[in-house]
């Protein structure tokens, strides 16, 4: 994570999410999938083809592609399907675009009430005999029962989660970063599925966005950096305000 | 020896002694500034390598001087709540932190009585100038006490001139053991945690012995605690050096 600042001189907390070999794998058709609209499937990072049996390979042998750590799908209208094969770069998101980031969150183990669902627990004098961060009470005594979905202690992290709407202030596409803002699930060098949001108010927000992707081999030549409007590139002077 | 001609054989006078002056040689002081060296962790280095491409990119435009805790430094900052909208504060550096563009110092003043510490960002675009009034160095790296001092030794005039600076080499050490107020103060700064030569402590015998109950001798023998910046220094000042002169 980094800082980013704006033209007049706020600053706001970026995370780094690098596209990492993303190659498309595979397509379903409508009909194939159980869903409303046709899926690709992406494969992410390079991976060893040693540690899983050969017919763990057939999808990555297909599309002519090394073995991937991480397969997703993603549902995708008729007209945006893409070969299998096709690399898939960070220029495919342009600054200014608003971002669904998925990803495992950093697992704690087994957690007791307080720190998994925040309970208050019990105070720590005044003659509490044993009892200072248990649940108390878990159901009414009209209930006769304790219902589903009880809040209690168990196993907490390391299941997938999103942040909505963040945006992208910058994209580097020699390295193929995105910068996105605020935080993104999961620990360091974990991998996350980046997503166009799905929020209503970001429903419009991206005017001409490379369409089905960004092919490298095309005729579009873009600068190393691509930055949002409103970012203070370090190009320029100190800000000054009037 | 035998002669060429029955000669007496030519005066050879004996080889002149080349002194090699190893002190002006080792005092070749590079500064690194401390933002540059890359945390203990399991981060991508490409992150690093971006994030200095972007500081070395503002310093290209924007000249930070070298300063160490212990300086007395001006900062001029765009202020929108200012009338000329532009701000100036003057301050001795207390602590530097954080590292790469996050890096922050922290500067104190005395001014008409009420202690001010502001922590100003580094790579700020705000800051529009930084000026060093005076330099050097103090005994510590962390100068937190002067909050438990006489406000005496944390006061400088707002007007304060930049002092001339003689050599471009050495930076002088200030061996000034500051008085404190009384007891209590913000941290229990006698204790061996903080390590802090810079202050005379008044305290009677008894109160120094128990505060060394709490040393932990063993530290500086811990290998796992050891993290050595030589090589990863060298090749950071190399990128820099290059990139500054482009």
């Amino acid at each position: 994570m980094m800082p980013i600042w704006t033209k007049s001189g706020e600053k706001h907390a970026v995370t780094l999410l690098k596209v990492q070999d993303c190659h498309v794998l595979r397509y379903v058709p409508k009909e194939e999938s159980g869903g409303k609209s046709a899926k690709l499937l992406v494969g992410g990072k390079n991976v060893s083809p040693f540690s899983k049996p050969e017919s763990a390979h057939e999808i990555f042998k297909e599309a002519g592609v090394p073995r991937k750590q991480k397969v997703t799908t993603f549902n995708v209208t008729e007209d945006a399907l893409i070969k299998p094969g096709t690399p898939l770069y960070a220029a495919h998101f342009r600054p200014g675009q608003f971002v669904d980031v998925t990803g495992k969150t950093i697992g704690k183990g087994f957690q007791g009430v307080v720190k998994r669902w925040g309970f208050k627990g019990q105070p720590a004098s005044h003659g509490q005999t044993k009892t200072h961060r248990r649940p108390g009470a878990i159901s009414t005594n009209k209930a006769a029962k304790v219902y589903r979905g009880k809040k209690m202690p168990g196993k907490m992290g390391n299941i997938y989660r999103t942040s909505f709407g963040l945006k992208v202030w910058r994209i580097n596409t020699k390295h193929d970063i995105i910068y996105v803002n605020g935080s993104v699930p999961g620990h360091t060098n974990c991998l996350v599925k980046v997503r166009d949001s799905k929020l209503p108010t970001y429903k419009d927000c991206n005017k001409n966005p490379p369409f089905p992707t960004f092919f490298a081999d095309g005729d579009e030549e873009l600068p190393e950096d691509l930055f949002d409007e409103e970012i203070f590139q370090f190009t320029d002077p100190s800000v000054t305000l009037t | 020896r035998v002669s060429s001609d029955g000669k007496p054989p030519k005066f050879q006078p004996p080889p002149k002694p080349v002194i090699i002056d190893r002190k002006t040689q080792k005092e070749e002081r590079r500064f690194l500034s401390p933002e540059f060296i890359p945390p203990r962790g399991r981060t991508d280095p490409l992150k690093y390598y971006i994030e200095r491409k972007d500081m070395i990119q503002r310093r290209k435009v924007f000249n930070i001087p070298e300063f160490y805790v212990g300086h007395v430094l001006a900062v001029t900052t765009a202020d929108p709540h200012a009338r000329d909208k532009s701000n100036r504060f003057v301050g001795i550096c207390i602590q530097r932190g954080g590292k790469g563009l996050g890096a922050t110092f922290v500067l104190r003043n005395v001014i008409e009585d009420q202690g001010i510490e502001i922590c100003y960002e580094l790579y700020s675009p705000r800051i529009q100038a930084i000026e060093v009034l005076k330099l050097e160095k103090r005994l510590d790296e962390n100068l937190m006490y002067l909050r438990d001092a006489l406000p005496e030794y944390s006061t400088f005039d707002v007007n304060m001139r930049p002092v001339p600076r003689m050599d471009h080499e050495e930076i002088p050490v200030n061996k000034l053991q500051v008085r404190m107020k009384p007891k209590p103060w913000s941290k229990r700064w006698e204790r061996p945690k903080y390590n802090i030569k810079g202050i005379k402590f008044d305290l009677p015998e008894h109160q120094m012995k128990a505060a060394q109950k709490w040393s932990q001798p063993w530290l500086e023998f811990d290998m796992l605690r050891e993290y050595d910046t030589s090589k990863i220094e060298e090749k950071i000042r190399k990128e820099l050096s290059e990139e500054l002169e482009k």
